[in-house]
């Protein structure tokens, strides 16, 4: 079996080849290719990334000049010369590593796990994949879950905003039914309210010292807005506060949190200050049921999420090259007499 | 008597395995700890139980001890009370998917059980003539239900107090991210301890019923220690349902009622009275 992989990645070619590609539906260069001769491919296009990997027997595959040729063609764009072009063995290597995130501009992450199998499953559909495509990408699929499972390679969360809600979440268990009040109505305030509103928060309060403002944020993200001046009584109510005005000193203090500790019947309330300079007292958190977080916190674990991920990094390429090997040995067995089995160490991937 | 010693120790070592399953699935979240946990834990109460019917059938081949249930010895408290803790969180972890806090909850079930293995032996005797009373059947088999819910609900307590000073610490560790949230084990707590509450209630004031019938009764230490128990679990109630209030305070005022129990049944031994196990209540 031949194998031919050409990947245009975020490591190594520019935006504008990646955007040139991203554009062409993955259907229409499957069928482009097709149309013209070619059996067996599988293209995996996302917004970092746009690979294609080939497959045949040996004499059946064309070159890759063959398909960067037609790639530039649909492209409309001189994509050729930002290529990555692998075969065979380093081909399945990048495949895994693709699969399991190493590979990914956030080590881990999961989306790529999906991608991978989008792309997959719509050459399936189209008839594009043989026995060899369809090992190749069920292992792939297999090998990234596992690394995931067995290193701490996709553990810890990789953003600001999703630690913030994993850290919500520790304290309030599910978000449903939680209520949230936004201070300020800058751009932050809304990306945070839009990310409350996903995580199913049910009801978004708005406060600006400009009511115009606090009112057309609310009406954005189906909330209520309230005058400036009320909402230290808002306090009592919301158990998410995020807070991230432009005044120059603190707007929320320690007595305002007290006062309204008082009224939340010992209901914890999770402030979050994204704001510079800041606009939560820092003393609010010594208060019982109180917690709050700056930006900085939120920041450090993420570095350390990553950092954690990054020292698994080496565990996880162990696993990708042992199954490559595993699946070179495999593909080499198909052209001779007797095929290898994959199934012997581990059941692949459903 | 060796087949009865064989369940025991069969039950103790099974729950010390499930235990440490229960600590491996915390750091681990390994979902097949988990089973395992459930498997040892099922085995274990499984043994426990054919221990406990051949121990009660054993007592009963006194003729004197017919009827009454063997929980008036150490050994027989400290099993029915390992029995009860262990029965309790297998159902609340089928139910409820809690397994993570076995790490917490599962060592009181072994060390009440290692206990009763270790230091007490099974009461194959006659019954003292004065625990001959239908109130054997209640009221200390009220009292240790009520303290096998207790102790589920103190480890319940510290996987509280460790979420929150993970979350108040700024730099959660894993463990915050594997452990319920604060909200869920403040109302599991909370919610254990006002169900248990009148049984501890009910077993003391049968307690002092039955204490009216003994002629030579007299308050002792255990009373008072007792007392203490219910008074802090009240204190507990009105904090936490009556004012509102939450927090560490009244997660410490709970763990509070928790050790007064603790003490209240293993003080006995030390200060002696009309409770006494090892007398066999003499």
């Amino acid at each position: 079996m031949k194998l031919l992989s050409l990947s245009w990645t975020h490591k190594t070619s520019a935006a504008a080849a990646r955007e040139a590609l991203a554009a062409v539906p993955v259907e229409k260069v499957l069928s482009v290719l097709r149309e013209r001769g070619c059996d067996e491919a599988v293209a995996v296009s996302t917004c970092n990334r746009f690979e294609l990997y080939a497959a045949g027997r040996p004499d059946a595959v064309r070159s890759a000049d063959w398909f960067l040729a037609i790639l530039a063609e649909l492209a409309a764009f001189p994509v050729a010369a930002e290529a990555e072009v692998r075969e065979d063995m380093d081909a399945i290597l990048h495949l895994f590593s693709v699969s399991s995130g190493l590979d990914s501009l956030v080590v881990g992450e999961n989306e790529i796990l999906g991608q991978t199998k989008t792309g997959y499953e719509a050459a399936k559909a189209l008839g594009m994949t043989d026995k060899r495509l369809n090992v190749l990408f069920q292992r792939a699929l297999f090998v990234g879950k596992k690394v995931r499972t067995e290193t701490t390679v996709a553990s810890g969360a990789s953003s600001v905003p999703s630690v913030a809600v994993q850290l919500a979440e520790s304290i309030f268990g599910c978000l449903g039914g939680k209520s949230a009040l936004i201070l300020g109505a800058g751009a932050m305030a809304e990306l945070s309210a839009k990310h409350l509103v996903a995580r199913g928060v049910g009801k978004i309060t708005v406060a600006n010292r400009t009511w115009e403002r606090a009112y057309a944020l609310a009406a954005r993200c189906q909330g209520e807005a309230v005058q400036w001046a009320d909402f230290p009584a808002q306090l009592a109510e919301a158990d998410v506060v995020i807070a991230s005005t432009g005044a120059p000193e603190a707007v929320v203090t320690r007595a305002m949190v007290a006062a309204a500790c008082r009224k939340r019947a010992g209901r914890s309330i999770f402030f979050i200050d994204i704001a510079m300079p800041r606009d939560i007292e820092e003393s609010v958190h010594k208060l019982d049921g109180v917690y709050l977080y700056r930006l900085e916190d939120f920041e450090a674990i993420v570095a350390k999420n990553m950092a954690s991920r990054a020292e698994s990094v080496a565990a996880a390429r162990a696993i990708v090259e042992a199954k490559a090997a595993e699946f070179d040995l495999w593909a080499k067995s198909l052209s001779s007499a007797k095929e290898l089995s994959l199934r012997h160490s581990e059941r692949p991937a459903r | 008597m060796l087949i009865l010693s064989m369940l025991n120790w069969g039950a103790f070592l099974l729950y010390i395995s499930a235990t440490l399953a229960a600590g491996h699935y915390l750091y681990t979240k390994d979902l097949r700890a988990s089973r395992v946990m459930l498997t040892l834990l099922g085995l274990g109460l499984f043994l426990h139980l054919g221990a406990s019917v051949l121990r009660v059938a054993m007592f009963w081949s006194f003729e004197e001890n017919r009827f009454f249930l063997p929980v008036s010895s150490f050994h027989g408290a400290l099993s029915y009370m390992s029995l009860a803790l262990a029965a309790a969180f297998f159902i609340i972890e089928g139910q409820v998917r809690l397994g993570i806090l076995g790490a917490l909850i599962l060592p009181w079930a072994a060390a009440s059980l290692g206990a009763a293995v270790l230091f007490a032996s099974p009461d194959m005797a006659p019954l003292a003539p004065k625990l001959r009373s239908y109130w054997l059947n209640i009221h200390p088999m009220l009292l240790m239900t009520a303290y096998a819910a207790f102790a589920n609900a103190f480890g319940v307590a510290v996987a509280l107090l460790i979420q929150e000073r993970q979350i108040k610490s700024r730099k959660p560790s894993e463990l915050c991210y594997r452990l319920p949230s604060i909200d869920e084990l403040d109302a599991i707590n909370g919610r254990i301890i006002a169900a248990t509450f009148p049984v501890l209630v009910v077993g003391l004031v049968m307690g002092a019923l039955w204490s009216r019938t003994a002629t030579d009764y007299r308050w002792g230490p255990k009373e008072t220690l007792s007392l203490c128990t219910a008074l802090f679990y009240a204190a507990f109630l009105w904090m936490r349902y009556g004012a509102g209030r939450r927090g560490r305070m009244t997660v410490y005022v709970s763990m509070m009622g928790f050790v007064c129990m603790l003490a209240t049944f293993f003080g006995a031994e030390l200060l002696r009275g009309s409770h006494s196990y090892m007398g066999g209540g003499n």
